[in-house]
């Protein structure tokens, strides 16, 4: 990374995210990228804590704080307004958590693209309600523990794949980005940044309070979630074009997963069965790609 | 402003930064940054600085690099060509791919220094009255005045032949070690302001000092005699001594090579007298008591010698020599393995089985002794201190003697030497300025690591002292940030090539290829300025201040995140205080 991008930061220390927190590592990168002519819109999430309680930010962007169904349409409505003010500038940011993008968000996340409304839309997805207590979320993966899936009745249903949703969408630009991968993290918000019409980054961030792991390898697990290809980075354009950008070491779940309490329950039967699906998916990634 | 203020009435509008939030409160880990001991480094017995040359070649800065071997080892030219590299063997990156091609590093150094003529820079006066007088011109004696006058001693080196330099100039043949690169090294050392006697033959007498001109001795005279077989025809005039025969070589005198050379022994001086053998057009035949894994003569010598034509028969031990006309009829006694000693085998004689051959010569190559006694350190007494590469004698009385090179090294090799000579150049200075008995504690304090080598920056007080002496494992390293590359190949000479003249074997490689190479580098506990600390943080907590990095205490909450990404252990993480 370029010592001028090193420099310059958009938030302040002093946010109250848990120790290790991806979510706050990801508003660092986004914002390195996007630069200060930035609105953010933040519906109900771990960040609407984070940025500080009234009447403290810590970002050194405007933040609306919003609705947890209204991430989408804040975002429409303020990028109409900007542009009502001949403002075309500013890059419009509804950064939002996976609950409210794959669950309460979602229809008006879905209309907002559907009508190619001029805004980048970031989920950053710590895969269930973390801030609530960790509830599970249709981003919760197939297997984990969370408050509302305990014991036995761990989740059984798979993760939500909403990048292949919005993809079908057809919009400009989908790409997912991980903290463990900052230059591809940063030249995705970038690009992003200079597309017009719905952009979607999906990225991936550790919670080390709901995961159920040390805060120190917050980096290292989602360093290994994509070179497990559990979260493969990818982009999609016009919902069409695929490329896959890192071709990982291809190591087994099962590394990563015995890394996390929430998963601790997991049977090696269970694991293999894992290890299929993401073979699965993996080799269905490929073929969009062209390289199956 | 107006319109702000009138704004907060109709949505409440934040107007301070969570700054106010001394977040460092929440931790109970303590991360730091704490530059640490690389296992390389501390297995090198001149305890060069190998993970910060190795940063500074990746960095393109050669001149920094050469000078940071030059305050460990006045003779990189020399040690790029034959030292053997323990350090590869210690370096973490072959527990990953392949070790740091850690001694070819060092030769590219030499040959750039050579190239753009780099200078040592500033010289040190001469600072303390104290003159000291060293006995042997050889890698340990050179050594010694070299760190001698680093730490502001004038010395004078006595040496019994034309030039200095000893197995450096008179033994190893120039195929490993080119005259020049010898004399590359040298040039420092005479710049240093060395006084440098040559033809003058030191004896017992001038330990007594009778004209009290010096303060203090080294002895460094080496092991220049060979040893005898203990066999009868020995004292044949066809029987040569493999150290005299190398050295003839290197006086261009001419050596009869002409038909077969039976040579006698395993180590390098056998070897070295094999290859020679052959590049002046004879056959060379090597007989070893033990069996071929067992020759303590370094591997790769042994497989190139292999290359060039030399024939290794192992077992077989020399009985007798008799003459034949103007050749000789030597007897071997076959030997078997009866079990194994210190890693090697035992042999002893298989019963009477003999074996014998006619050879044109015998060269001799079993080992070396001291020329004279008195060149041996005296037996232990309460005014001997045995160190590890030396042996300090202060006798009432009398000056302070140190003994040093092979006549105290149990490896008997160049970089053991150099060792030998900075071991030395500490312990007189510790004698000179705290007295005798604080020699030992004062060495213990400069090794590196729990090693055997020493630093002399660390013993002045340089920036290598604030490094921990926790020497870095490999399971400590961050291998996410490194890829599969294998090590770099030097070009050698083709073995034709090889087998018709004295030409240097190993080639130059190009800085290009070194950069890269030196990229491989782990780094092992020393921060090369990444910034991975920087990147990661989730709270801003790192701070870089020109190249300074510090943690503000005030916002870090311990998540530890900057020590599990640092990719090479230059950060620790321990329990805070007080919770």
């Amino acid at each position: 990374m370029d010592a001028e991008l090193m420099q310059r930061e958009f938030m302040y220390p002093g946010h109250v995210a848990c120790p290790g927190c991806g979510a706050a590592i990801a508003m660092r990168f986004l914002l390195k990228a996007l630069g200060e002519k930035t609105v953010m819109i933040i519906p109900a999430c771990c960040w609407s804590i984070i940025a500080g309680p009234y009447p403290q930010s810590a970002l050194k962007t405007p933040i609306i704080h919003c609705a947890f169904e209204t991430a989408a349409s804040t975002a429409s409505g303020v990028r109409a307004a900007l542009d009502m003010l001949g403002d075309t500038e500013t890059t419009v940011v509804a950064w939002a958590g996976d609950g409210g993008t794959f669950d309460i968000g979602f229809q008006a996340l879905s209309g907002a693209v559907e009508r190619n409304d001029n805004f980048l839309y970031v989920c950053y997805d710590n895969e269930a309600y973390m801030n609530t207590g960790i509830q599970r979320s249709s981003s919760t993966p197939y297997g984990a523990w969370t408050m509302t899936t305990p014991g036995r009745d761990w989740k059984k249903m798979r993760k939500k794949n909403i990048v292949e949703i919005l993809a079908a969408h057809r919009i400009p630009y989908v790409a997912t980005a991980s903290i463990a991968y900052p230059d591809d993290f940063i030249r995705k918000a970038k690009k992003a940044k200079e597309i017009k019409g719905s952009r979607f980054l999906h990225v991936y961030t550790t919670c080390p309070t709901g995961w159920r792991i040390p805060s120190e390898i917050s980096i290292k697990i989602a360093r290994m979630a994509v070179q497990t290809n559990i979260f493969p980075l990818y982009e999609v354009e016009d919902g069409t074009r695929y490329t896959i950008n890192y071709r990982p070491r291809e190591y087994l779940v099962r590394e990563y997963f015995r890394m996390q309490g929430r998963f601790r329950h997991l049977t090696d039967k269970d694991l293999d069965q894992i290890q299929k699906m993401v073979d699965e998916d993996w080799q269905r990634l490929l073929s969009k790609a062209g390289q199956g | 402003m107006t319109a702000e203020i009138k704004n907060r009435f109709l949505i409440p509008l934040s107007w301070i930064t969570t700054e106010g939030n001394k977040t460092g409160s929440w931790r109970f880990l303590r991360p730091r940054f704490e530059n640490k001991t690389a296992p390389c480094s501390a297995g090198c017995p001149a305890g060069e600085d190998i993970p910060l040359i190795e940063m500074l070649i990746a960095q393109g800065e050669f001149k920094e690099a050469w000078e940071t071997i030059l305050t460990e080892n006045p003779f990189p030219a020399v040690c790029g060509r034959v030292c053997f590299h323990p350090c590869e063997g210690f370096c973490n990156r072959g527990s990953y791919d392949e070790p740091i091609a850690i001694h070819t590093m060092e030769r590219f150094l030499a040959d750039t220094a050579s190239r753009y003529d780099f200078r040592a820079s500033a010289t040190d006066t001469p600072s303390h009255k104290e003159r000291i007088a060293i006995a042997g011109g050889g890698p340990s004696g050179l050594s010694a005045a070299w760190f001698l006058s680093r730490l502001g001693y004038q010395c004078d080196v006595y040496e019994a032949s034309p030039e200095v330099g000893g197995v450096l100039r008179w033994g190893i043949p120039a195929y490993r070690l080119p005259k020049d690169a010898f004399l590359q090294d040298l040039r420092h050392l005479e710049e240093k302001g060395v006084g440098i006697v040559t033809n003058k033959r030191i004896d017992e007498d001038f330990l007594k000092d009778k004209d009290d001109a010096y303060s203090a001795f080294i002895v460094a005279c080496g092991h220049g005699k060979g040893q005898k077989m203990g066999i009868p025809g020995e004292d044949n005039p066809l029987v040569i001594e493999g150290l005299d025969f190398l050295k003839n070589i290197r006086e261009e005198k001419s050596v009869g090579c002409e038909g077969t050379t039976a040579v006698i022994g395993g180590g390098n001086t056998a070897i070295d007298v094999a290859r020679s053998v052959i590049r002046l057009g004879g056959k060379a035949v090597i007989y070893y008591r033990r069996r071929r894994g067992d020759m303590p003569a370094f591997d790769e010598e042994i497989r190139m010698a292999l290359e060039e034509g030399v024939e290794i028969f192992e077992l077989l031990s020399p009985a007798e020599i008799r003459r034949d006309n103007n050749q000789l009829l030597l007897s071997l006694q076959k030997m078997v393995v009866s079990g194994e000693e210190s890693g090697r085998a035992r042999v002893v004689p298989d019963g009477k089985k003999q074996e014998t051959v006619r050879v044109d010569r015998v060269i001799r190559a079993i080992g070396a002794k001291p020329q004279e006694a008195w060149m041996n350190p005296p037996d232990n007494g309460a005014d001997v201190q045995r160190l590890s590469h030396s042996c300090l004698v202060y006798k009432k009385g009398q000056k302070p003697v140190v003994y040093a090179g092979d006549l105290t090294n149990e490896t008997k090799s160049v970089t053991h030497a150099i060792a030998s000579g900075k071991q030395a150049a500490i312990a007189l200075d510790v004698l000179f300025r705290e007295g005798f008995a604080a020699v030992p504690k004062k060495l213990d304090l400069c090794r590196i690591g729990n090693g055997q080598a020493h630093s002399i920056e660390i013993y002045t007080g340089g920036r290598r002292k604030e490094r921990s002496s926790h020497i870095v494992e490999f399971s400590e390293v961050n291998t996410d940030y490194f890829t599969f590359t294998p090590r770099i190949r030097p070009p050698l000479l083709l073995v034709e090539e090889r087998r018709r003249s004295f030409n240097e074997i190993t080639l130059k490689i190009s800085a290009g290829i070194a950069i890269e190479e030196a990229g491989r580098c782990f780094n092992c506990g020393l921060c090369n300025g990444c910034d991975n600390c920087r990147l990661f943080c989730p709270d801003l907590a790192v701070i870089k201040n020109g190249e300074i990095r510090t943690i503000n205490y005030d916002y870090c909450k311990g998540c530890g995140i900057c020590v599990v990404e640092c990719p090479r252990n230059a950060m620790s993480l321990e329990e805070e205080e007080n919770t």
